[in-house]
């Protein structure tokens, strides 16, 4: 899996516009728009992204705000801070983070409670 | 915890208003709606099928209503919710499933445009930030049997900063401050 | 673990359940189990409640239905009927209501 390093988009750069790939990413600089990643996508405490974001796995650990479908995971991890709506199979919350949105996990329930 | 502590056995179903001072725990089923100015403690075992407004909550078993906190709310591992959440503190734990709204007050990035934020003015905003950090806490969410939430609307006791760069005038924030 | 409903609680609903229960606190409404009811010296309930046995050393006021027993102790207050098996009503406990002990 991990064959290619990660693609950075370091504390400098500002992006506007879409992004989009294979392969993992790790964004400490700023990026506005729409980000469409095929595998791991890591936003740095320094990193600022305003974007809806589709990938497998998000590791969130700066400022993020826009929607969020991941097919594998979200973590929003404890100095985040996140203003999103999240689809994805597992998602979570770190003591710290600050979060803001709708969470929506499949949530099965025994027969009989709804 | 030298406080009593309640405790709602496995097979006990209550159903109705259960409210009071004291740290609750549940592994049979609640259903209804729960006052507490403690903790509500929900084991793996345990169901909880109502409004709860509480100072925490901690969820090991199921949770089926909106739970106001005024301090936190944690989800653990084997916590499965569907609901709404607002507190200042919320934590949800690998493994813990959950479907609903997460409201932790203001998260605000008080930076506009991020790319022009980083460029300009990087350091301005972090008053702000700890303003609404602490001041988050003392504020008692009250007891609403459906909070309406449609619209997130801005803490009132928080101080904005008032932000005016070239992105012109509709991206200006409006101060708000209000004094208790 | 007990059962307990502690001395701040309130509830105001429906109690079930299998097992033992502890009231300190207040209830309203109605209590159903298949085990035993203790209402210590600090408990509220006015609740109609049907159980297998019940003792009573703080307040009830409803009807009770015992399966076996009930019991007043010496500072238990009871206002309602009873009807069990058993009754047992503590020199010091105050009671008004009918007594059924018809089997």
């Amino acid at each position: 899996m991990a064959n290619e390093p990660p693609g950075v988009i370091g504390k400098g750069i500002a992006i506007r516009g879409n992004l989009s790939g294979e392969g993992d990413l790790i964004i400490e600089g700023t990026v506005e728009g729409e980000i469409s990643l095929k595998n791991h996508l890591t936003i740095e405490e320094t990193g600022v992204v305003r974007a809806d974001i589709k990938s497998e796995r998000l590791t969130i650990r700066g400022e993020m705000s826009g929607n969020i479908e991941a097919s594998d995971r979200v973590a929003i991890q404890a100095n985040a801070r996140v203003t999103s709506d999240i689809k994805a199979p597992v998602v979570v919350i770190e003591d710290g983070a600050r979060f803001k949105g709708k969470v929506d996990m499949d949530v099965e329930l025994p027969d009989g409670i709804l | 915890m030298a406080d009593t502590n309640t405790i709602v056995g496995q097979t006990i179903l209550i159903k109705g208003n259960l409210q009071g001072d004291e740290d609750l725990t549940v592994q049979g089923r609640i259903e209804g709606s729960v006052h507490l100015s403690k903790t509500l403690i929900v084991e793996p075992t345990g169901v909880v099928k109502a409004e709860v407004s509480v100072c925490n909550a901690i969820i090991s078993g199921i949770m089926v209503g909106n739970v106001n906190a005024t301090e936190s709310v944690e989800l653990a591992e084997t916590g499965r919710m569907i609901g709404d959440i607002r507190a200042p503190r919320v934590i949800i734990t690998e493994g813990a499933r959950f479907k609903g709204q997460v409201d932790m007050g203001d998260v605000a990035s008080n930076r506009e445009s991020p790319v022009r934020a980083v460029v300009a003015k990087p350091a301005r905003f972090e008053p702000a930030r700890k303003a609404s950090a602490t001041a988050a806490r003392p504020t008692p969410v009250p007891a609403r049997p459906a909070p309406a939430r449609a619209e997130p609307k801005p803490e009132p006791h928080i101080e904005k900063k008032e932000l005016v760069d070239e992105e012109g005038a509709s991206k200006k924030k409006i101060v708000v401050r209000k004094r208790r | 673990m007990a059962n307990v409903i502690g001395k701040s609680i309130v509830i105001d609903g429906e109690i079930s359940g299998d097992e033992d229960l502890v009231v300190q606190g207040t209830v309203k409404g109605k209590i159903m189990l298949k085990e035993s009811l203790l209402v210590e010296s600090s408990g509220t309930v006015e609740a109609d409640i049907q159980t297998q046995n019940v003792e009573i050393s703080g307040a009830v006021t409803g009807d009770i239905q015992a399966f076996s027993k009930v019991e007043i102790k010496s500072d238990g207050r009871v206002v309602g009927n009873i009807k069990a098996p058993r009754i047992l009503i503590a020199d010091g406990a105050k009671f008004k209501g009918n007594v059924d002990m018809d089997r």
